[in-house]
């Protein structure tokens, strides 16, 4: 008995801690990322740009709400929902490589946004990517990430190796890629150009209409995370368990890959691309929270995806005063790192789990 | 068969459908059950349809034809939630889930009991230690899962099981992969649960010798029929030793266990005592020797105690040896 209550006290005062900790850091590196930029601006003057926009300049109100403030939200919000998007298919996949980078589900939801923007905008010969509507430009990447899931999915079902899977996941990207060359080859200039600074996607790129589209989709994609992680639990030991322990897998697989897709596909649409968050960060909360029960894994990887994507936007504006690095650079050369220690600490990919 | 048996398969046919439909039957007309309180091991030889018909019972795949009834209900009319407050389930597989602790795999077991967020109670939290108690885990709580042994790692999903409070436990070859010692324990921590928490509980295994010894009951999957009844009334009625009948395997009844068929090509007289004398007549039966102690033979082997000894005497003269491998050795030149 002495034994469980030791058991009890240190997971309960540890977990907490971290968690607490972590949540610190995501305030820091918010005000940090509303605090760098090209244009210097006090943080009393951001400050009170935020919460009394009268008593400052109204064009340093102007670049701290409608650029610096969507721009810290945003990578808020992406490392959230790719960090999550990556720690449920790494449990549903049983497979600690699955990221919506590797497994090709950002390119299904880029060759949505692609089939928008190229085919159907030149149907209706409107070139602006804005008047499509953030709404419709969510929807399509929503709609390409989950049919690239559900072709995962089926091929998951025949293949138990995790080296097939990842290696068809590449394949899926890849062919993504190939039929929005093709489109573009054939589309029109200004087509083209506003897909592909679509492409070259950034935090920055978003605009409040746009967060008004992404916020409720990553908050609702983070609500089903949450609501389903006792289920995520029971894919741990995988699906033959989950379903001795009484689970329904359908259903729950649909419920966790609504979620995946929404989290993933909303971030695509309106960022671009961004690989190796999703990969790194439901690693590091594992370790760092020593337990793998997603009812402390989500918030742990919600705060430190955050945390982890604000750092990188603040990374990539320091180098220069005028020019930013491109966000998927940043986040590849943090997040490379941690899989190549992933994949030396077990070896043999084919022994992870 | 009384309808008080807790499990019961009515001439049931396991198997495959694929995707058009088709039917791929593995074995058919199985009529087994299985009471209250009893330790029962399936037994068959390899790709018989043992695994099968253990994910048949746990829900997995439905029978193709038959009827398998579980506390008195047809497997068919429960629902998800329902029979895993039943019946649970151990597979083959190894889990190395990392930074899953002791406690947490354990604690997945009350996923049927706990509700929609998985909040483990007191009492939920009491019923996994207890279960981890049970399975003689007490002080391994917080290990992480995948840095415990084999055997370790085995009994943890056993407790998991009984986290899961059902009245049946169904386990794919749970000896597996294991040492003889962890071999034994596993099976006695089974037979100690049917008895003392009154479980009915089925597993697979191949290790006959610890199934023979230790189980109340055989379900005997051979390649024309499946029997079931106590070990020892499946050896006496024949039953038993039909399981390897098209392999070189006899069935030793002093022994109740199988071993190679031997083609001797000599014949030896062999004298001597005690263990010296039944461990000799092992190694000799290994080397083709056929023991022979009426007619005149050509070989003839003596066996000393103090100090151990072989006197082997042949046409070719005496000589002796100071250790079986030697003896061996000799014998395998003749």
């Amino acid at each position: 008995m002495e034994q469980a209550n030791a058991t009890k006290m240190k997971r309960s005062f540890r977990p907490e801690g971290s968690l607490f900790l972590l949540a610190v850091l995501v305030i820091v590196f918010f005000v940090l990322d509303l605090f760098i930029g090209s244009y210097h601006i006090s943080l009393s003057n951001i400050i009170k740009a935020l919460f009394a926009p009268g008593q400052v300049d109204s064009q340093l109100v102007t670049i701290v709400r409608q650029f610096r403030l969507p721009k810290a939200l945003t990578a808020l919000l992406a490392g959230a929902a790719l960090s999550v998007a990556g720690l449920q298919m790494q449990t549903v996949f049983r497979n600690p490589l699955a990221g919506p980078y590797v497994l090709g589900i950002s390119s299904g939801a880029s060759l949505g946004v692609a089939l928008l923007v190229l085919g159907a905008g030149s149907l209706f010969a409107t070139g602006a990517f804005s008047v499509m509507g953030a709404w419709s430009v969510a929807g399509a990447a929503w709609i390409g990430a989950a049919v690239i899931l559900m072709l995962i999915l089926a091929v998951s079902a025949r293949v138990k190796d995790i080296m097939t899977i990842l290696i068809l996941g590449i394949l899926f990207s890849a062919a993504t890629s190939a039929i929005v060359n093709i489109m573009q080859y054939f589309s029109s200039e200004s087509m083209l150009k506003s897909f592909v600074v679509w492409t070259m996607g950034s935090l920055g790129s978003v605009t409040n209409a746009q967060l008004q589209v992404l916020l409720p989709g990553v908050l609702l994609g983070l609500f089903l995370a949450i609501i389903s992680a006792k289920l995520l639990d029971a894919f741990l030991l995988g699906e033959d368990y989950a379903r001795s322990m009484g689970m329904n897998v359908q259903l729950a697989r649909v419920l966790i890959f609504i979620s995946t897709c929404i989290l993933a596909g909303s971030i695509t649409a309106f960022c671009g691309p961004i690989g190796f968050i999703g990969i790194a960060v439901p690693h590091i909360v594992r370790m760092a929270l020593k337990t793998a029960r997603h009812q402390r894994l989500i918030p742990g990887t919600i705060l430190l995806g955050s945390a982890t994507m604000l750092f990188s936007d603040i990374v990539s504006q320091l180098p220069g005063s005028e020019s930013t690095l491109p966000i998927n650079s940043v986040t590849a050369l943090l997040g490379i790192p941690v899989v190549i220690w992933i994949i030396l600490r077990n070896k043999t990919v084919g022994a992870l789990s | 068969m009384s309808d008080s048996k807790t499990i019961k398969l009515n001439q049931v046919s396991v198997g495959y459908r694929d995707s058009r439909g088709k039917e791929r039957i593995v074995k058919s007309n199985i009529s087994l059950g299985a009471e209250k309180g009893e330790l029962v091991a399936l037994i068959g030889g390899n790709g018989i349809g043992k695994s099968t018909l253990l994910r048949t019972l746990a829900g997995f795949q439905p029978p193709i034809n038959g009827d398998i009834i579980v506390s008195g209900k047809s497997i068919a009319s429960y629902r998800e939630k329902e029979l895993a407050t039943t019946l649970s389930f151990v597979s083959t597989e190894i889990i190395r889930v990392a930074n899953l602790s002791v406690f947490e795999m354990v604690a997945l077991g009350r996923f049927p009991h706990t509700n929609w967020f998985g909040k483990l109670t007191d009492e939920d939290r009491r019923i996994v230690n207890e279960s981890i108690g049970m399975v003689g885990l007490n002080g391994y709580q917080s290990r992480p899962i995948n840095q415990i042994s084999d055997g370790e790692r085995q009994r943890a999903m056993i407790a998991r099981t009984l986290a899961q409070d059902t009245d049946i436990i169904v386990l794919d070859e749970p000896t597996a992969f294991l040492d003889v010692p962890n071999k034994y324990e596993v099976v006695s921590i089974l037979h100690h649960l049917a008895r003392e928490k009154n479980k009915t509980i089925i597993f697979s295994t191949h290790d006959l010798n610890i199934a023979v010894s230790e189980v109340d009951m055989i379900w005997l999957m051979l390649q024309d029929d499946v029997v079931q009844g106590a070990p020892e009334d499946l050896i006496l009625n024949g039953q038993f030793p039909l399981l390897f009948q098209k392999s070189d395997l006899v069935f030793d009844m002093e022994k109740g266990d199988f071993r190679i068929k031997r083609r001797p090509k000599l014949t030896a007289r062999l004298t001597g005592a005690g263990s010296e004398l039944l461990w000799t007549q092992k190694a000799l039966e290994r080397n083709g020797l056929e023991m022979n102690n009426e007619a005149d033979t050509e070989i003839e082997i003596t066996v000393r105690s103090e100090p151990p000894c072989w006197q082997v005497r042949t046409t070719n003269g005496e000589k002796t040896f100071y250790s079986v491998y030697h003896l061996c050795r000799y014998l395998r030149e003749l």
